[in-house]
């Protein structure tokens, strides 16, 4: 009888455990997938940062650390060598320049916030005023007061955020240098590791592929990084000239402004812009500084040479992807996602235009296919 | 040799090692002790089971493979099937056409039993070029002798096959 189902009792009870124990697992996993994912989340919090930042100074250094290991030094001692004489270069300029004073320029700075923004929105009322003499049908938006608001709620974050953010910038100060040594030490291997996972048939693409395309991200992230550097110290000379307070914390903002392309300029100049407006008025002190800003450090500096020696044309983003990922990164991250989205997209159309050309003309099979599919 | 002498006379350690393997290839013969670690750290081991394609004819190349152990079967694709031209053996080496340029394959190549093959590939090569000049120079002037070595041999072999064509057709034209 029991063969005629062509099973055992015996076998049907296994089946029936195996299918039970199946479907109880299956609903386990899937009720704890969630768990799951909220615990990788929160062990990997704090990480994303500190990863991409010693991933950026590892891609700054290799080029010193790559120098002294072609002179047979041990690639270890190599890159604490790095590590001595960055640090003693940036002591050095320390004790030559003498320290920006930066928590003084900070504590006026929380001082005179309140003062600037009440100042930008009134001149801003007044042009609405204008506009509204002219144009009647719009209506009285309110602005002023809507700006205020939001304006204050602002600084009220980054007085709060302050205290939190000193304490991760110390475990920043710990742990960027120690992953930046293990990068700079193991990338090469760890990479070789990786790419020779890939099955037989594909390997020499995929390392050809790989090497592409860290080139051109090594150069990349080299040429931003220090164009960003450039401008921020062309900005801060030119603003020294002038009486304008905050020099040093404006060229910073300018300069990391300047990894974000097209929006990025106008963002990083209207702080400069406003504190000169509110405290030197609207004289030739004013020009002089819209003129550093836009003539010298974007125009001749940035446009006509920098971009040509650093950026190559490949990479460019089109204005519609530069704010998408703006707005995306924004979402993610906050202001800091803002700055490494566009950089972010970035690397990810190197990548695609890289396998794309390697598609193109490494194809095995465009022997035998005409460009339109049509069979040779 | 007998398993139970070779059992006593065991290979050393050294003899084992991937840089061993690579001073013992013709082209590296004449490579000291660094550059063959320098060589054994730019190379890639890939294993392959039998019957396993390693590129075939018109795939566009980045390097060239050294046969470690097993056995590479070298091919070309006509009209009349598979048109067999050599088998090649631990030690051997070949698609070294695709190191400096990426050119296409002129054959395919196919794994006849399970085979480790060494890989030396262009990306590599330049990088070693870059980083140590003066090793990556001595390597690719061994690889540069046996390309010149079998080069000589076929434009001989090309002189040889000339004569013989030219009798050929004077013994045809006098009949």
């Amino acid at each position: 009888m029991s063969n005629q189902g062509g099973m055992s009792r015996a076998q049907v009870a296994v089946l029936y455990l195996v299918l039970t124990s199946a479907i109880a697992s299956g609903i386990a996993i899937y009720s704890s997938a969630s768990t799951v994912t909220v615990l990788l989340k929160t062990a990997t919090a704090g990480l994303f940062l500190p990863i991409l930042l010693s991933l950026i100074v590892s891609f700054l250094l290799d080029p010193a650390v790559q120098f002294l290991d072609s002179k047979k030094i041990n690639r270890s001692l190599g890159i604490f060598i790095v590590y001595f004489l960055l640090s003693a270069f940036i002591g050095l300029l320390m004790l030559i320049i003498g320290p920006p004073n930066w928590e003084g320029m900070i504590l006026a700075l929380k001082a005179d916030f309140p003062r600037y923004t009440i100042q930008a929105i009134e001149y801003l009322s007044s042009w609405l005023a204008v506009v509204q003499q002219q144009f009647p049908f719009i209506k009285d938006y309110n602005i002023a007061e809507n700006l205020r608001t939001t304006s204050q709620s602002f600084f009220g974050s980054v007085l709060k955020e302050t205290p939190r953010s000193a304490i991760r910038f110390g475990s920043l100060l710990l742990l960027v240098p120690l992953f930046t040594f293990f990068f700079l030490r193991d990338s090469r291997r760890i990479m070789r590791s990786l790419i020779s996972l890939t099955p037989n048939r594909y390997f020499e693409m995929v390392l050809d592929i790989y090497a592409h395309v860290s080139l051109q991200l090594a150069h990349f992230i080299r040429g931003r990084i220090l164009e960003a550097l450039i401008i921020g110290i062309v900005i801060w000379m030119g603003l020294s000239m002038t009486d304008i307070h905050y020099a040093p914390i404006l060229a910073v903002i300018a300069g990391a402004s300047n990894l974000v392309p097209y929006i990025g300029p106008i963002i990083g100049m209207l702080p400069g812009l406003i504190i000169a407006l509110v405290d030197l008025g609207m004289g030739g002190q004013f020009w002089w500084i819209l003129c550093v800003y836009l003539l010298i450090a974007q125009i001749i500096v940035d446009n006509f040479i920098l971009i040509p020696i650093l950026i190559s044309k490949a990479s460019n983003l089109h204005p519609l992807w530069v704010i998408l990922a703006i707005v995306m990164g924004g979402k993610l991250y906050g202001v800091l996602g803002m700055i490494i989205g566009v950089p972010i997209v970035s690397i990810i159309n190197i990548t695609i235009i890289e396998i794309r050309q390697y598609r193109r003309t490494f194809n095995p099979y465009n022997r035998y296919f005409s460009s339109r599919g049509k069979m040779l | 040799m007998n398993p139970f002498w070779h059992n006593i006379f065991r290979i050393s350690r050294e003899e084992l090692t991937l840089a061993y393997f690579l001073g013992t290839l013709p082209a590296f013969k004449n490579l000291d002790k660094g550059e063959l670690a320098l060589l054994e750290n730019i190379v890639h081991v890939r294993n392959y089971l039998a019957d396993e394609m390693v590129f075939s004819e018109g795939d566009i190349g980045s390097g060239m493979y050294a046969i470690r152990s097993g056995q590479v079967q070298i091919y070309n694709l006509d009209e009349q099937g598979e048109n067999e031209q050599v088998v090649l053996k631990t030690g051997d080496f070949f698609g070294e056409v695709a190191l400096t340029a990426s050119r296409p394959r002129c054959a395919s190549a196919r794994t006849t039993e399970p085979t480790v093959l060494v890989g030396l590939f262009r990306s590599d090569m330049l990088e070693a070029v870059r980083r140590h000049p003066v090793p990556a120079a001595k390597i690719l002037v061994g690889l540069n002798r046996v390309i010149s070595d079998r080069l000589l041999q076929c434009s001989i072999q090309l002189q040889q096959l000339k004569k013989q064509l030219a009798i050929d057709q004077e013994q045809t034209a006098n009949e």
